[in-house]
């Protein structure tokens, strides 16, 4: 019986073959990001545990991106106390991003290719979205709870999960991106299917698709009840991960008679943008089905989608328009990397003559730390969550959907299909 | 705490979120607004309240929720792990959860056992006795067993011990770090 990635990817690291539903102890050689002022939660530990060194100071890369430039989590004394911590624990300079070469950590984490093809990929303290470096053949999960545990020891425990093989044939229509494909597969097979494993993507359509649309794609594993996606390397994959890190790395796939608990298949031929309306994360509805919904904010960015797919396809419906009177359009880069690109490929300048606003890059409006909203606000973004109080005030209404899709709205005024703009 | 676990079995349905069914992550956020990290006690007043509001107060210490499908749903926020042992749960049953749910919650010292059809196998106020070591839950009410595979013994050890970080003390104790 043959293995799936993520069997071979914790064979590896066990040093042994293991199979599904094995407790093993896992280290990773790739670089671990801290994504908030987590020096603040570790040194008490370390204190209390009378250890005064981390595992491997080298492996540590602090992204300050999540909260931007908002006065949030005492911002100011938790950023000072980090470059305390990082200096007393020895992490060298160049692994400390700031805002200025920082942007969302997952983001971050995949434009340096961080997460190499064929190895484990973990990210320190609370960030369910660590899963979408799974798109470069490596197996990622957040240690959340476990975080200075592994920053001590090196190690952590896995269980070593099932996969469901989710099949994407057929070929793309115009305007319809990852984003919608993901929404689609979720809404057709909801959150129960998945539960505590890997959903692994194949087919002809994610052969097709371009490296950005797979990291939305195992972004958001979370909401099938997974803990982690993955997608098979390829050229594409290959080439994108060598122009961005220079170490070296050995890709696993998965081989064809591998086992899975499920197999699913979709055809996207016909596929039209998707939505998720407020407030069940999983119930997921054609755009057709929402056009005409009144709007007022609208929210592009995110590490669903704040790369620069995303980007060219608002500057697209964008271009030469102005948005609604009635509507603030928050476009938040993911990376500063990804800033300074839409700066030199002319984006800028059409999100800010269409009168949209673009903040640092950061979590932003998708955790509501920037431009929140209020209640009564109803908002059409490609940020990852549509509960309750998500981007402010428990009293607004988020509808999720692609960025051509926030971008049409934002320019209407109320909800609508991009395909006409692109 | 002791591998066998003794309770009444509190029954809920499919796809319980952390952030909403089992303890609204607004909750959490205003402890955080008021400088303050909420306890296990602190959120155990809210514990499963969106589905049951009188939840915290009919459970007894040492209980456990039987739940069906994707017990914890969501993000990794570990606020709704404090919550069930805040509100006095002594393990989660379920037909299934979310990986990291079920990571955060041995780590914090709570034991999630899943075990495939238990929700439709029990009734709410059944006598379950849980033996984590054994590998069995037995329905005292129903007379009638379960068995699933046990925890390797180093998770039994950090579950003894309370979590990950009591056990990480111990052993930072015993020169073992």
């Amino acid at each position: 019986m043959g293995q799936t990635i993520t069997e071979k990817i914790l064979s590896r690291a066990a040093g042994r073959p293991v199979s599904p539903g094995e407790y093993i102890e896992v280290s990773s050689r790739v670089p671990i990001t801290m994504g908030r002022f987590t020096g603040d939660r570790t040194s008490p530990m370390m204190k209390e545990l009378g250890v005064d060194k981390l595992f491997d100071p080298n492996l540590i890369h602090f992204v300050d991106g999540h909260i931007g430039t908002s006065p949030s989590h005492n911002a100011g004394e938790a950023r000072s106390r980090t470059r305390e911590f990082g200096k007393r624990m020895g992490i060298p300079l160049e692994n400390i991003f700031e805002l200025g070469r920082a942007g969302i950590e997952h983001v971050v984490s995949g434009d340096n290719a961080w997460a190499l093809p064929g190895e484990i990929f973990m990210c320190a303290h609370n960030n369910g979205h660590t899963t979408t470096s799974g798109a470069l053949g490596a197996f990622a999960f957040p240690l959340t709870f476990g975080s200075n545990n592994y920053l001590i020891t090196g190690k952590t425990w896995v269980r070593v999960p099932d996969s469901v093989k989710i099949v994407v044939n057929g070929k793309l229509p115009k305007g319809v991106v990852g984003r919608d494909v993901v929404e689609y597969a979720l809404g057709q097979i909801g959150p129960i299917a998945s539960a505590g494993k890997v959903i692994e993507w194949v087919g002809p359509a994610i052969d097709d698709m371009s490296i950005d649309s797979r990291f939305t794609l195992c972004c958001n594993a979370l909401f099938f009840g997974a803990w982690t996606a993955i997608i098979n390397p390829d050229q594409k994959c290959i080439e994108y991960v060598k122009s961005r890190n220079p170490n070296p790395f050995e890709p696993l796939y998965s081989d064809p008679d591998a086992s899975y608990a499920h197999v699913f298949e979709i055809d996207v031929s016909n596929l039209v943008p998707q939505i998720v309306p407020p407030p069940e994360r999983y119930h997921v509805h054609p755009v057709t089905q929402h056009e005409g919904k009144p709007i007022n904010r609208g929210f592009a960015g995110s590490c669903a989608n704040g790369r620069m797919e995303d980007m060219r396809m608002v500057a697209q419906v964008l271009k030469g328009r102005k948005i609604h009177p009635e509507v603030v359009f928050n476009i938040t880069p993911g990376t500063d990397r990804i800033l300074k690109q839409c700066v030199q490929e002319g984006l800028m300048e059409i999100f800010l003559e269409a009168e949209a606003i673009v903040p640092v890059p950061s979590c932003s409006m998708c955790a509501g730390l920037t431009t929140p909203l209020g209640a009564g606000d109803v908002c059409v973004a490609t940020g990852t969550c549509n509960y309750r109080g998500r981007m402010g005030s428990r009293d607004a209404e988020i509808y999720l959907a692609n960025a051509a899709t926030v971008a049409a709205s934002c320019v209407e005024g109320k909800i609508a299909d991009p395909r006409k703009y692109l | 705490m002791t591998t066998k676990l003794k309770g009444r079995a509190w029954t809920f349905g499919d796809v319980m979120d952390v952030d909403w069914e089992i303890c609204p992550f607004e909750i959490f956020q205003q402890f955080i607004a008021k400088g303050k990290m909420p306890t296990p006690e602190d959120l155990g007043q809210y514990c499963m309240t969106t589905v049951d509001p009188n939840f915290p107060k009919k459970v007894k210490k040492g209980d456990f929720i039987v739940a069906g499908e994707t017990f914890g749903y969501g993000h990794d926020h570990d606020h709704a792990c404090k919550a069930i042992k805040g509100a006095g749960v002594a393990a989660v049953i379920c037909d299934s959860t979310s990986g990291n749910f079920f990571r955060m919650s041995l780590e914090h010292g709570l034991p999630v056992v899943q075990y495939p059809g238990i929700r439709k196998l029990t009734a709410e106020g059944d006598e379950i006795e849980l033996d984590l070591a054994g590998g069995v839950i037995r329905n005292m009410t129903k007379g009638k067993e379960y068995h699933f595979i046990p925890y390797p013994s180093f998770l039994l050890e950090m579950i003894e011990a309370g979590g990950l970080y009591p056990r990480l003390k111990q052993r930072a104790a015993a020169g073992k770090l």
